[in-house]
């Protein structure tokens, strides 16, 4: 693999957006303005405190070689430097009780607003990037704007420290103080000019580092396949060139930055032999005392803390310039300010309360039409074509195709779950604006072919946070074909299903989702193919036990009062099975995402060749 | 606590010992960078005292020069040593990883059903990378950092043994402390960790599931749990703040201590005409000097926890031994092999199922006998867990059956596969899955299996017998051009037939086809065909059959159930029985049936 092909991987740069960083960091700060002010105050402390022990050991060589007359004695010295203990633990104390929830609070803002706007996309297509490195931005992105708020924080310390050490060392010697202070500003510039290559170098070895863990998941996600093949050996060898090539990238970064890093932090080491060989003679003729000397070489120190301080700090702003980016490109669509729009984020007081589904007259479907929609795959050609049907209310309609006929695709953009191109959907003869908002419960619901699951208890997998006694889940239960397997279950309705449901079979985690369709009471229920995880007994008996599912029930107050018929609810299903085809009021054959045949079965099977062909030439299908 | 001292030589010694000449190089540069951090000190003493005499300048300018040298001749050492050490520990690292993936490579398959490769990754990188990280901050820091401190004890104690005795004492009791509180902190660091990992697991959660988020209208309840898990975390993170707080103010207090107890016993044996001005300068900085290294000692602490938990998993994972034990006898003849099936039992639990479990003890084959000529094609048939590709897997012993035998050969010699070598059992049968593995590599390392010694020729052949000539000379780099992880930009058909040229390049004499079950466009499903006869011509074929043109290729029909034979016979006779099972399945044409 050649060297750009990794960079290639490793391009997560998102475009820049158009406005500059610092006005999101000040974004972050006006959302917590106080406790900013606090911890740039107990910085400043913290910096003030560490000027004392500077000064004491300059009093106490001054007192010893009796350089000056004598202001201080011993132990008026050693309690300074306890008092200098006990301002900088205050500051420090100041410190980290706003640092925290500076941090923490900020991240959270930024995690929200990403989240909130994620969760405004068409769902199928909610992330311009896997959710393995979307995951990235709610972790590490959200970092850099507090982080780099804080550092400000730090930089204005040091440079509080540094204006009063300059100028007790100008008082001292003005010429030794600008000859030895003067070169280390000269670091920062090396900084600037560094930062550079140390991005290349740092992404070339995030990229071979990215290939041997690649290659790991690749090989291990291949066990069977390698064995059969006899080709352990072989993939180790591989294996081996990936690791070199790692080695030999990583050493390079780490060479880079440890010669950068010895620059700056071990400047003061140079400068104090900086300052040995000024001060030589002044300090033989009795004009620059021991004291000076010893306090030149402690204020030293901050001075290139404070300078590889500055190199660090303005690495850290393209960074989080990287990150805004970043983070902006996932919030698709949405102004980049956004990201750090104001708002409550809970962090006390009682959480948000999440109001029980509230169906109204207005919400019951009488008719549902879908017209000329179209939606095409940018990576492939595929995709739906000028789709039009319509659904009347109670009624139970199948899609059926061969694999890739762009039956998934039909459902998720009449769903809103993937944008259409073009082509609507009307809700009893309105235009549904926004299908994404609008296909939700009380109006639709619907289980995906591998629909997931969330890691707590399949009661609050049900619920999604409705209150309880506003549903009915024996009902959803009994409905999904689950009451069995609820009875298996240890602890019933509070059994924690794991990571994506991981400890349910497959065919459970879809009747969980289909449960969880049903306890909403939606009007329009979509299923994507069941038959992949539920056997033909279990699909058959869903079937049957729908038909008593009362979706249709009206539970806004002002009918209360009338008759509540309990009708069939209206079923729009992806499937290729007899028992559903076979129930089904209408079916609409699609073939390379175009409606092919559309009408009941008995009709179809005479006249559409692609439904005889799908009705009889199917053998298993083995997963 | 217990530091797994011995137990990381042990595994470390091994790797570091054909590198001893770096390693030798290693110590040279350490050794001489704490000579020169000794040194630099020293040389202010000098600068000051002569400055207080009447000595030539010169000698003043030298002093400041050589102080000078040393500061650079540190960072040079200091660069170097950081490096030589990575480069070891790299060295090192990489090639345990090496020897730990091909250990895992041939562990069995019933390890690797456990073990995610997300799981692998973590094991083979990151516990390799933890000791790695280990090797380079605790053998060179924390160990310079104690030859620093002795270095710095013992130049005191030229100076005055009381005073050597007192810093001592101090940096004793200065470690100690340290490390309590450290201690004291590390139960809310966990904490912290683990709330982390909620956060962010049920953030991974939730950006995975947009769509049934969307659809079950389910955003106000994702955005409540966010709320949720992050002031969890903050409630957390303030506790451990406080901790924090605490650890500050020791490491403040003894700071000033050492400081205290520096300038005081300075002024006082100066006083007392012992010391020189210089040298109570040497003693400050000595002081501040002996600090940095018990902060670092202290730090490393938990990076040794964390490696300790690694070495543990990593001789954890070198101990598992091989449950199949490769074979030794005969070798397998080339050209088409025989099959049988002799009273094979089989299940997928060996072992007692650990207490409170449920006893699955399911058996996927029982007693099943059968066997296929050399040359012929064998359609197997069954539902959905019936045993079929547990037949296909047992044939390349990634699993032993516990009952019965299994023997491939044509006539007079035949082998149990037990005795014959697993090199080559597996290089005698091919195998075409519906799921086709591709690696992030080029199409001739994907084809070839990263076997170098095949030429391109015959790959080419290959290919071209395929009908993959026109998709190769579409490719703009040919055999060069690298293919995704995952199959990406390859049809289904087209991956299907690249498992297929695989398979023919490595010229077994049994071929077993998992037929893809998926529908695929009727011109792809023609060439598929015509690949099937190419590769079944002149060899032994097992067909896990989905399609009745694929059936009607077989000699032999097997049908399974539960494990056992529903019915077994020549397909000619099968099908001219009205009142076989096979002939319910082709009459009806029906997946009820079946699946």
């Amino acid at each position: 693999m050649t060297t750009e092909a990794m960079l290639d991987d490793e391009r997560d740069d998102a475009p820049r957006v158009g406005i500059p960083t610092w006005k999101f960091i000040w974004g972050t700060i006006r959302f917590q303005p106080v406790r900013y002010l606090f911890n740039n105050l107990a910085m400043i402390a913290l910096m003030l405190g560490w000027q004392i022990p500077g000064l004491v050991s300059r009093e106490f060589f001054n007192n010893l070689t009796q350089a000056a007359p004598v202001r201080f004695d011993l132990w008026t010295l050693l309690a300074m430097l306890v008092v200098s203990a006990f301002v900088r633990v205050g500051g420090i104390f100041g410190l980290i009780r706003t640092n925290v929830p500076y941090r923490f609070m900020s991240q959270t803002l930024l995690q929200k607003n990403m989240m909130l706007q994620i969760l405004r996309q068409p769902g199928a297509k909610a992330l311009p990037e896997s959710p393995g490195k979307a995951i990235a931005r709610f972790r590490e992105d959200v970092n850099e704007l507090p982080t780099f708020g804080l550092m400000s924080n730090d930089m204005v310390g040091l440079l509080v420290f540094s204006s009063i050490a300059l100028a007790v060392m100008i008082k001292v010697n003005p010429t030794i103080t600008l000859v030895a202070v003067l070169p280390l500003l000269g670091l920062v510039v090396v900084a600037n000019l560094a930062t550079q290559r140390v991005e290349r170098y740092r992404k070339a070895s995030r990229a071979a580092t990215g290939a041997v863990t690649g290659f790991i998941a690749e090989t291990f996600g291949a066990v069977q396949a390698i064995k059969i093949a006899g080709a352990e050996t072989r993939l180790i060898s591989h294996f081996r060139s990936l690791n070199e090539r790692r080695r030999v990238t990583s050493l390079k970064d780490r060479l880079f930055e440890e010669v950068l890093g010895s620059i700056f932090w071990n400047a003061g080491n140079l400068a104090t032999g900086v300052i040995l060989l000024l001060v030589a003679q002044s300090l033989r003729a009795g004009q620059f005392s021991v004291g000076d000397f010893a306090l030149f070489i402690y204020y030293i120190w901050f001075f290139t803390e404070l300078t590889g301080f500055m190199g660090f700090l303005m690495a850290r702003y393209k960074q989080a310039g990287v990150s805004v980016a970043r983070m902006s490109r996932l919030m698709s669509g949405a102004p980049a300010e956004s990201l750090v729009a104001l708002g409550p984020i809970y962090s006390e007081g009682p959480l948000p309360e999440i109001a029980p589904i509230i169906k109204t007259a207005n919400d019951t479907v009488d008719l549902i039409e879908v017209k000329g929609l179209t939606y095409r795959h940018a990576e492939s050609t595929r995709g739906i074509e000028g789709i039009s049907f319509t659904m009347a209310r109670g009624s139970f309609t199948v899609i059926t195709g061969r694999v890739g006929a762009g039956k998934t695709t039909l459902l998720r953009t009449l769903l809103g779950l993937l944008p259409a191109q073009s082509g609507a959907v009307s809700w009893n003869g309105q235009l549904v604006e926004v299908p994404a908002d609008f296909f939700t419960p009380p109006h639709s619901a619907y289980t995906a072919q591998v629909p997931r699951l969330f890691s707590q208890t399949l009661r609050e997998n049900l619920l999604l946070g409705l209150p309880e006694d506003s549903v009915s889940i024996p009902n959803a239960i009994r409905s999904a074909v689950l009451e069995q397997d609820l009875a298996g279950l240890e602890n019933g309705l509070d059994t924690t299903v794991g990571p994506k449901g991981v400890k349910l079979s497959g065919g459970q985690i879809q009747r969980v989702a289909a449960a969880r369709m049903f306890v909403r009471q939606a009007e329009l229920l979509v299923f994507d193919d069941l038959s992949s995880a539920l056997d033909v007994e279990t699909e058959q008996e869903l079937w049957s036990r729908m038909d008593s599912q009362p979706s249709a029930i009206v539970s806004d107050s002002a009918t209360s009062g009338h008759a509540q018929a309990i009708t069939r609810p209206t079923i729009l299903a992806v499937s290729h099975r007899r028992a559903a085809l076979r129930r089904a009021d209408q079916v609409v054959v699609l073939k390379e995402g175009r409606i092919e045949a559309i009408g009941a079965l008995d009709q179809l099977l005479v006249t559409s060749e692609e439904m005889r062909r799908l009705w009889q030439s199917e053998l298993a299908a083995e997963s | 606590m217990n530091i797994p001292l011995r137990q990381f030589w042990a595994l470390l010694s091994n790797y570091l010992r054909p590198q001893w000449p770096k390693v030798l190089l290693l110590a040279v540069l350490i050794l001489s960078g704490i000579g020169l951090q000794l040194a630099n000190p020293q040389i202010i003493r000098y600068f000051i005292d002569t400055a207080k005499t009447d000595a030539p300048l010169e000698r003043l300018l030298w002093a400041g020069g050589f102080f000078l040298g040393g500061a650079i001749l540190i960072q040079i050492t200091t660069v170097a040593s950081t490096y030589v050490g990575e480069d070891i520990g790299w060295t090192a690292c990489n090639q345990m990883r090496e020897d730990l993936a091909l250990h895992c490579l041939r562990l069995d398959m019933r390890f690797h059903n456990e073990h995610t490769p997300g799981a692998m990754i973590e094991r083979i990188d990151g516990d390799v990378a933890n000791l790695a990280i280990f090797f380079a901050q605790f053998v060179v820091r924390v160990i310079g950092s104690l030859l620093l401190l002795f270095g710095v004890l013992i130049a005191l104690a030229f100076v005055d043994w009381r005073i050597s005795l007192a810093l001592a004492v101090y940096a004793a009791f200065a470690l100690w402390g340290l490390i309590r509180m450290r201690n004291i902190a590390t139960p809310f660091w966990k904490a912290s960790r683990e709330a982390s990992a909620d956060l962010f697991g049920f953030i991974e959660e939730q950006l995975s599931g947009t769509e049934d988020i969307r659809s079950s209208g389910a955003t106000s309840f994702v955005m409540r749990n966010l709320f949720h898990f992050n002031r969890l975390r903050l409630a957390i993170e303030r506790k451990a703040g406080v901790v924090n707080t605490f650890m500050v103010m020791t490491w403040m207090g003894l700071f000033t201590l050492g400081q205290m107890i520096a300038l005081g016993s300075g002024a006082y044996f100066y006083g007392a005409g012992v010391l020189t001005i210089g040298t109570v300068y040497l003693l400050v900085s000595y002081t501040d000097a002996i600090f940095r290294p018990l902060e670092q000692i202290t730090d490393e602490i938990q990076n040794l926890q964390k490696a300790a938990a690694s070495i543990d998993r990593i001789q954890e994972l070198f101990n598992t031994p091989a449950q199949i034990i490769d074979g030794s006898d005969g070798l397998l003849q080339s050209g088409a092999l025989g099959v049988a099936f002799e009273q094979v039992t089989f299940s997928y639990q060996t072992n007692a199922p650990e207490p409170g479990a449920e006893p699955i003890h399911k058996q996927i084959l029982q007693d099943l006998s059968f066997s296929l000529a050399a040359g012929e094609v064998l359609g197997l048939l069954g539902r959905t867990g019936s045993g079929k590709t547990t037949i296909t897997r047992l044939l390349f012993r990634l699993y032993e059956p516990q009952q019965g035998q299994i023997c491939l050969g044509n006539g007079a010699t035949t082998h149990d596969i037990r005795a014959v070598p697993l090199d080559d059992l597996r290089s005698k049968i091919g195998i075409v899955t519906q799921d086709v593995q591709l690696f992030k590599a080029s199409v001739r390392d994907n084809l070839t299996f990263f076997d170098r010694t095949i030429p391109d020729d015959r790959i080419l052949a290959a290919l071209e017998a395929l009908e993959m000539g026109n998709w190769l000379r579409a490719l703009p780099r040919g055999l060069d051009t690298e293919l995704t992880s995952g199959s990406a930009g390859l049809s289904a058909g087209e991956a299907q037939l690249l498992a297929f040229t695989r398979v023919f390049l490595h010229n077994p004499g049994l071929v077993i086809l998992d037929e893809a079950s998926s529908r695929l466009d009727p011109a792809t499903e023609q060439r598929i065909e015509r690949a099937v006869d190419t590769l079944l011509h002149g060899r032994t074929g097992i067909i896990v059959a989905h399609r009745l043109a694929t059936v009607h290729r077989a000699d032999t029909i097997l049908i399974l159930e539960q494990g056992q034979i529903r019915e077994f016979g020549r397909y000619g006779d099968l099908v001219q029985n009205p009142d076989s099972r096979f002939n319910q399945l082709l009459q009806a044409g029906m997946e009820e049936v079946l699946v």
